[in-house]
């Protein structure tokens, strides 16, 4: 014991010197915060059985980000988020940390961040507000906390084909939930694996009137303990997630745009009914969502945003019919800079086995408070996807 | 290799061993004058002088190892000297090249109002991929330049600027000091950070301008453009936000210059004077950036001849001249004192790179017909491997 706090000593004393040499080259450094304040009015099976104030969703994260040697940049990020009040995560979840190092076309991530078991954001208050339909679903996970879902511990590696197209591999360790009481937990071995193709219109090339935002095709493979088969192959749960957002009006004041993903879960075929959340996320299904958005952008920035979505999900391989079938309707007014209120209205619809998880139907009014920032200060290089360095030469 | 080859060989190495200043060998002593921008050549049409200028986003390499995104005449930092002599009738051609409006405005010269380049003053902004015909007769004699007048701040320090030098066949100066040789130095100032992210907020702004005004819908609230004051205030009075108001935009930090060039490149990269002893030259100074110089030349007195151009009644004797944001003046160095001198901004933090000393407009006066021997190092630094003064040194 002794031994290795000394050892951690001499390790901290060796950073901290490494420090002082380098301190001439001072990061930029990124602030980022989203607060995300709502009263929830929630129906379950026709009736009305809470409203609540919600706060989930609201995270805060800092980058620090410099130059390196060789035409490289790295980058550190720290980020925690506060998960839904019902969730076993504790008041506050480290969702972003990782460091990531990128030169012009390859780009290289490692830590906690966020997994890609969804290939596009659709215009919801939060970013779990159609998780299961939305997402391809962590088979390790109890089905308690969203976070389990949609962040893990990741490496990644992307590189990008003449600015618009990327291949992303990626391996991750998804969350196990629930955690045994008592028991510390140690396995953190990947437990999944994938790639993703992508043509991807970069953000600051959105007046170029193309029609195709994204394309992209993706692969999750969980790898789970299937009682009875040995081979890797066979014990994986595969997932194929497809997606692409087009604009169907690319205008800067009047902007339409549609955007849908589908997710097919390969199952286990031996998994014939839903009777908890592991099995929902182990048995065969399809789904689809997609969104059609307007934005009017008043004075060059977005003021108004209505988006109607909506998403069904087929399970194949269940012995009794199951279904999931979900809409939402959201407006979003901006009264400041970054300062938004919005209503979101939803409605979900059970059939089959799923009724035993999640009755026959929930509706979700809420009424919202969106603040979100985002600023960066003692900027000191550019960013591969600006227009500068699309379009007129990359400066490492 | 034969005896004949090697006698050749052997003498021009004895004569690199004894001749170690590099800043003194012909090839040195030639590019000097590729540190200096050359007149561009008119195309004579009838009695009037024709000249071609473009613009477009260019990279400026200011010294190895650092560039940045720019806007450059005729992909040149400066642009071109235009150089022609009192009273000719002078055509420019201004082909907008890149996707932000640009002008040219005449310091100094008496133009016509109309061909002034003041954008909405005197004329509407050159629009991308368009053209403008400026005319007007060159008045009045001396050192003279030309900027960009849309988004001044901006235009100006990423690189839209050249000398424009009105000369005399009787020309004063001259006549009064017989110089031969003469030198053009444009100084400037750059904050890269301010210029990369303007840049690209103004071509991100510019391609959704441009869609709009595609289609004839042009809004002056959006576009922040009105006919008068009255209409302006007209609007404010109903509402609208004008984009200086705090709830547009925070109060920002105005550039801070961080790189300081003469002739678009900053030390050891910036050009030098050559002169002889009993030699007289004149060196026209302009400072086409936003901070003040306080140029110092060592070892010498300098006579101050024009000012904005113009001769002034008796010239002043000085080792130190102040030229201020906009301002032309023109002196007479005198080869009184050989050596190799340095002339450089007693204001010290614009002889930095990035914040580093040396560097910046620090430059040399540099007498080809110094000694060799005067320029021997001592035997310690010959020790080190280094060979003669002058000696590049990056960080003091």
């Amino acid at each position: 014991m002794l031994r290795g706090s000394i050892f951690a000593s001499i390790i901290f004393v060796f950073i901290l010197s490494a420090a002082s040499v380098e301190a001439e080259v001072s990061p930029e450094i990124q602030l980022g915060a989203r607060g995300v304040m709502s009263l929830n009015v929630d129906s379950k099976n026709n009736q009305t059985t809470d409203a609540i104030s919600d706060f989930s969703d609201t995270d805060f994260m800092v980058g620090f980000r410099q130059k390196m040697y060789n035409k490289f940049r790295g980058q550190l990020v720290i980020g925690f988020q506060f998960p839904d009040a019902d969730s076993d995560l504790g008041q506050v979840f480290f969702h972003q940390t990782f460091i990531k190092i990128e030169n012009k076309s390859n780009i290289f991530k490692m830590g906690r961040s966020r997994v890609k078991t969804t290939l596009l954001d659709f215009p919801l208050l939060r970013d779990d507000d159609a998780l299961l339909l939305t997402t391809a679903l962590n088979p390790f996970s109890s089905g308690e906390n969203s976070e389990d879902h949609q962040y893990g511990n990741v490496i990644e590696f992307i590189h990008l084909f003449s600015q618009r197209y990327q291949l992303q591999v990626h391996a991750e360790h998804f969350r196990k939930t629930p955690k045994t009481l008592g028991v510390a937990e140690t396995d953190f071995g990947l437990n999944a694996l994938g790639f993703v193709l992508q043509y991807k219109v970069p953000q600051s090339q959105r007046w170029n009137r193309s029609i195709i935002q994204s394309v992209s095709i993706g692969t999750n493979n969980f790898l789970t303990d299937r009682p009875g088969f040995s081979s890797e192959y066979d014990q994986a749960l595969k997932n194929i997630l497809f997606s692409f957002a087009i604009n169907l009006k690319p205008d800067p004041v009047h902007f339409w745009d549609l955007r849908s993903q589908t997710i097919y879960n390969s199952g286990f075929r031996e998994v014939q009914e839903i009777n908890e959340f592991g099995d929902l996320t182990r048995t065969e299904a399809i789904g689809n969502y997609s969104s059609i958005r307007y934005l009017y952008r008043k004075m060059e920035r977005p003021s108004l945003q209505v988006a109607f979505s909506g998403g069904y999900k087929k399970f194949l391989n269940t012995i009794q019919p199951s279904k999931l079938f979900q809409i939402a309707s959201s407006i979003f007014y901006r009264i400041g800079e970054n300062f938004d209120v919005g209503l979101q209205i939803q409605y979900k619809d059970f059939s089959g086995d799923l009724k035993n998880l999640y009755g026959d139907n929930e509706t979700r009014i809420q009424f919202s408070l969106i603040y979100s920032i985002d600023q960066l200060w003692n900027n000191q290089f550019d960013d591969r996807e600006s227009l500068l360095n699309l379009e007129h030469g990359y400066i490492p | 290799m034969d005896r004949r080859n090697f006698i050749k060989t052997g003498a021009a190495i004895s004569a690199v061993s004894l001749f170690p200043v590099s800043l003194l060998t012909p090839n040195a002593i030639a590019a000097v004058s590729e540190r200096f921008q050359k007149p561009l050549t008119p195309i004579m049409d009838g009695d009037v002088k024709e000249f071609h200028l473009s613009v477009d986003i260019y990279q400026q390499e200011v010294v190895p190892g650092f560039s940045f995104h720019t806007l450059a005449f005729n992909n040149q930092i400066p642009g071109p000297e235009l150089r022609v002599t009192r009273g000719d009738k002078v055509r420019v051609i201004f082909k907008n090249m890149t996707e932000l409006n640009h002008t040219i405005h005449w310091h100094g010269i008496y133009v016509p109002w109309r061909m002034d380049g003041v954008p909405y003053v005197t004329q509407m902004p050159v629009m991308p991929g368009k053209e403008f015909v400026y005319e007007f007769v060159a008045e009045p004699y001396g050192t003279h330049f030309y900027h960009c007048h849309w988004g001044t701040l901006l235009h100006m320090q990423a690189g839209m600027y050249g000398s424009f030098i009105v000369e005399d066949p009787d020309d004063p100066i001259k006549k009064q000091y017989g110089y031969e040789r003469e030198y053009t130095l444009v100084y400037s100032a750059h904050d890269v950070n301010f210029i990369r992210k303007e840049l690209n907020v103004m071509l991100d702004r510019m391609k959704e301008r441009m869609y709009l005004m595609k289609q004839g819908r042009f809004d002056k609230e959006r576009f922040a453009t009105f006919d008068t004051k009255d209409e302006f205030v007209a609007a404010v009075e109903k509402g609208y936000q004008p984009p200086y108001v705090t709830n547009r935009r925070s109060p920002s930090e105005l550039p801070q210059p961080n790189w300081f060039t003469v002739n678009g490149k900053s030390y050891p990269m910036t050009p030098n004077l050559l002169i002889k002893k009993g030699e007289s030259i004149r060196v026209r100074l302009i400072n086409a950036g936003t901070e003040e110089h306080y140029l110092h030349l060592h070892g010498h007195d300098f006579w101050l001849v024009c000012d904005d151009g113009v001769p002034v009644p008796q010239p002043w004797q000085m080792n130190t001249v102040r030229l201020s944001p906009g301002k032309t003046i023109d002196i007479v160095i005198e080869g009184k004192n050989r050596g190799i001198w340095t002339f450089h901004d007693h204001d010290t933090r614009r002889v930095t790179n990035n914040g580093l000393y040396p560097g910046g407009n620090l430059l040399a006066l540099i007498y080809e017909d110094t000694p060799i021997e005067e320029m021997e190092l001592n035997h310690m630094a010959k020790k080190m491997g280094l060979k003669s003064l002058p000696i590049v040194a990056l960080d003091e």
